[in-house]
């Protein structure tokens, strides 16, 4: 087993029991709800396969269903995130620029692209996971703060994992 | 067949998105919640040990507001018997003499919540101190008591906290009587153990026996009729023949106070300024 693949199952447990044991209770407000699982999907490496990132997105949506009692809800939208996630990516990514890690991060692709990177894809997932769970009860006004406001969040709390992420990998070289 | 296989891998992708989002919409739109398995709710033993595990941790947390609220619930409990009897007295007193009024003030006492922040035991003169003050509402010579008994007497009031003359203080005398008889003594602190008091000045004519328990007398406005304070453990002569002392183990744990309320009497002014009046001599022309 690779040391990139460790490090990933690493930090997927953790985040995982960060959102089931703390970030699942808090809401801020009523509204802001913290998504930071998604940082897994967002940091896969960049010339990972589309299969395995599905693959992936799916589980770890599963695994976080699983802990808060969300049928499917988490499962569909990381599957959609996955899979919209190599598009975003290129978007933002200068073509032909060869990168030191393959992760994305602060450190790889530097501060603009990472912040518009990760604004985008914790707009999507909130977008996704907040219009999948409101099939039953509709009302556009609360859910457009509801997406606003968590998109704010968890961008927040990506931008802060990230950070510790890297500082840690620093300090190990 | 070569060409489906190639098909298939080319668009692997979208067959795999395609089948994990289909996956997801059987979960989500699948509408009997009894028909889950179990292994896919958080009632399975990994997700639902992991949350127990944290909440061994965390349950710790709400302890403090718990016990408020536990206290709150048993203070308005305390209020309603209150209330209750001294209702239950005013019909009493209607049925005794039909002209007298039923008080119109039914709801005399009030209790104020407050944390104990500071407790002494061990010295000769005890206070405690309390985290509410003048602005929560608490006045100098407000009775305190916690869910066992009485506490003490409110002595100084600050902004936001108040200092309390302990029971455990011979400054603090507290007019008391033997449950069910009309008898007044007065509950005094010897200074020696923090479990028990000496009950003076009782007649001797007061009929009482071991175990019997001490309350309030009434008899001022800082405790209503009726607090518990301890049980008669042992009775002795005092130093005047014409009076007995009892020695009383106190209902109320000092060593462990944390929560404690204070008792509000709306009637205090009334009452003072009625006794005021009549102490001072009338004016002569």
């Amino acid at each position: 087993m690779s040391k990139l693949t460790f490090k990933f199952i690493l930090l997927t447990v953790i985040l995982v029991l960060l959102q089931a044991v703390g970030l699942n209770h808090i809401c801020l407000f009523g509204i802001a709800v913290g998504f930071i699982y998604i940082y897994v999907i967002l940091h896969l490496p960049i010339d990972l396969s589309q299969n395995w990132a599905l693959t992936i997105g799916f589980l770890l949506g599963l695994v976080i269903d699983t802990f808060s009692d969300t049928q499917g809800v988490c499962a569909l939208s990381c599957t959609i995130l996955a899979a919209v996630r190599g598009k975003v990516l290129k978007l933002y990514l200068p073509r032909e620029e060869e990168l030191t890690d393959p992760c994305p991060s602060f450190k790889s692709i530097g501060a603009p692209i990472f912040l518009k990177y990760t604004v985008t894809m914790s707009l999507i997932y909130c977008t996704t996971i907040f219009i999948v769970d409101a099939f039953s009860f509709f009302s556009p006004v609360i859910l457009l703060l509801k997406i606003l406001s968590s998109t704010l969040l968890t961008w927040l709390l990506l931008i802060a994992v990230d950070t510790i992420i890297s500082h840690r990998d620093e300090k190990r070289l | 067949m070569r060409n489906l296989i190639n098909f298939l891998f080319r668009y692997s992708a979208w067959i795999l998105f395609i089948v994990y989002t289909v996956a997801s919409c059987v979960l989500l739109f699948r509408n009997n919640p009894y028909q889950r398995h179990v292994f896919l709710t958080s009632a399975n033993s990994v997700t639902s040990g992991i949350y127990s595990a944290s909440s061994a941790v965390t349950s710790y947390f709400n302890l403090k507001g718990i016990n408020e609220d536990l206290q709150r619930r048993n203070a308005d409990l305390e209020l309603e018997i209150l209330n209750l009897k001294r209702t239950l007295s005013a019909y009493r007193e209607k049925e005794y003499a039909d002209s007298v009024p039923v008080d119109s003030s039914l709801q005399r006492y009030s209790f104020i919540t407050a944390h104990v922040i500071n407790n002494s035991i061990s010295r000769s003169h005890n206070y405690i101190t309390l985290n509410k003050g003048a602005l929560d509402g608490l006045r100098p010579e407000m009775g305190v008591v916690d869910q066992n008994g009485v506490v003490g007497i409110v002595n100084i009031v600050g902004a936001h906290s108040a200092r309390v003359i302990s029971l455990l203080n011979p400054h603090l005398r507290l007019s008391c009587k033997v449950k069910g008889h009309n008898h007044v003594g007065s509950l005094v602190w010897q200074g020696a153990d923090y479990t028990s008091a000496i009950l003076e000045e009782l007649p001797r004519h007061a009929e009482f026996s071991n175990g019997d328990t001490i309350v309030t007398s009434g008899y001022s406005t800082v405790f209503p009729e009726g607090v518990p304070v301890g049980v008669v453990e042992s009775g002795m002569k005092d130093h005047d023949e014409n009076f007995y002392a009892l020695k009383v183990k106190l209902f109320t744990d000092f060593s462990t106070l944390s929560t404690v309320r204070v008792i509000k009497d709306s009637m205090t002014d009334e009452i003072k300024s009625i006794e005021n009046s009549e102490v001072k001599p009338a004016k002569k022309p």
